[in-house]
């Protein structure tokens, strides 16, 4: 008897899977953008990080699991190019790229205002992580611009770990929902075969795209300034 | 017979990441005593090495889970 006729016949569905060449492109990609753009920042010591841009995109067009090696690779490359200090924050790294990556895939991604609240969630996320490391190893303080900002709200008389945490979320905001926009346009600029299973709002198209990316952009660049103000 | 292109899904993701995890386990160590050795820090390196391995072990831990609940039917047949 033959048993091919009692074989379900399966449903034909969209694959998710992508080429591994575009795998093998994108992710020491993504880490030299996050390495590039972290650089830039030291040199011109941003009130910013810049370093989770190529996160983002690997993170929401490969899969959040892709941007964790993506996040781990940009800190341990870092770590030999401007010291030990980056290290301990690969975790935060990875920790953006699960959000991020499992946000999209949640649905955080389908329009604007929720692909934007996405960016607040990594950014508070991130903050929640990278305070323990910055309070329990660094005793406060990395020499990043934050610790301006830090200085400032200690002499407010706050707490250790309530002056990192709020210098710390507003420099974190600031930089995701930079780095989310920014990610969001070129993952435009990619392959459309590579970006056909995620769910992004940039898909509806026109000058509404550009506007919301430009105006994500925008509200980084105004909370560094409102950054910048805090610690002077 | 045409040969098709090489892919890869949710499981080559997962174990990208946990890849990942396990080169940042391997620098720990160095990068604990080296940040112990910095002029600012004032914490020994067992505790920065202790601090990091417990965040690393939860990531591992949130990884497994993702192995295990993750969903590999649109692997290539």
């Amino acid at each position: 008897m033959s048993t091919a006729s009692a074989k379900p016949v399966a449903k034909k569905k969209r694959s998710s899977r992508i080429p591994l060449t575009y795998v093998v492109a994108l992710v020491p990609v993504a880490a030299a953008l996050n390495i590039v753009g972290g650089q830039i920042n030291t040199i011109l010591k941003l009130p910013i990080f810049l370093d989770m841009i190529g996160t983002a995109v690997a993170a929401i067009v490969l899969g959040p699991w892709w941007g964790a090696l993506v996040g781990a690779i940009t800190n341990i490359v870092s770590s030999f190019i401007s010291g030990p200090i980056g290290l301990p924050f690969a975790v935060v790294n990875v920790v953006g790229a699960l959000v991020w990556g499992y946000g999209v895939r949640w649905g955080l991604g389908k329009k604007y205002w929720s692909y934007f609240l996405l960016n607040i969630i990594v950014a508070f996320l991130c903050s929640v992580t990278a305070v323990p490391i910055y309070v329990f190893i660094f005793g406060g303080a990395t020499g990043h611009f934050a610790d301006m900002m830090t200085a400032a709200f200690l002499a407010m008389g706050q707490n250790l770990i309530v002056s990192v945490f709020s210098s710390n979320i507003l420099v974190s905001l600031a930089d995701k929902i930079i780095a989310g926009f920014v990610a969001l346009a070129i993952i435009e600029a990619l392959p459309a075969n590579l970006t056909a299973n995620i769910q992004l709002p940039a898909a509806a198209g026109g000058l509404k795209k550009v506007l919301w990316i430009a105006g994500g952009v925008i509200v980084g660049a105004a909370i560094t300034l409102i950054a910048l103000a805090v610690a002077k | 017979m045409e040969k098709r292109p090489a892919t890869v899904g949710t499981k080559e993701g997962l174990g990208a990441g946990i890849i990942g995890l396990g080169l940042l386990l391997g620098f720990l160590p160095s990068a604990a005593q080296k940040i112990a050795d910095l002029d600012f820090v004032q914490s020994e390196p067992f505790g920065i090495l202790t601090g990091a391995v417990f965040v690393m072990a939860v990531l591992t831990a949130l990884a497994g889970l993702a192995v295990i609940l993750a969903k590999f039917e649109d692997a290539e047949e």
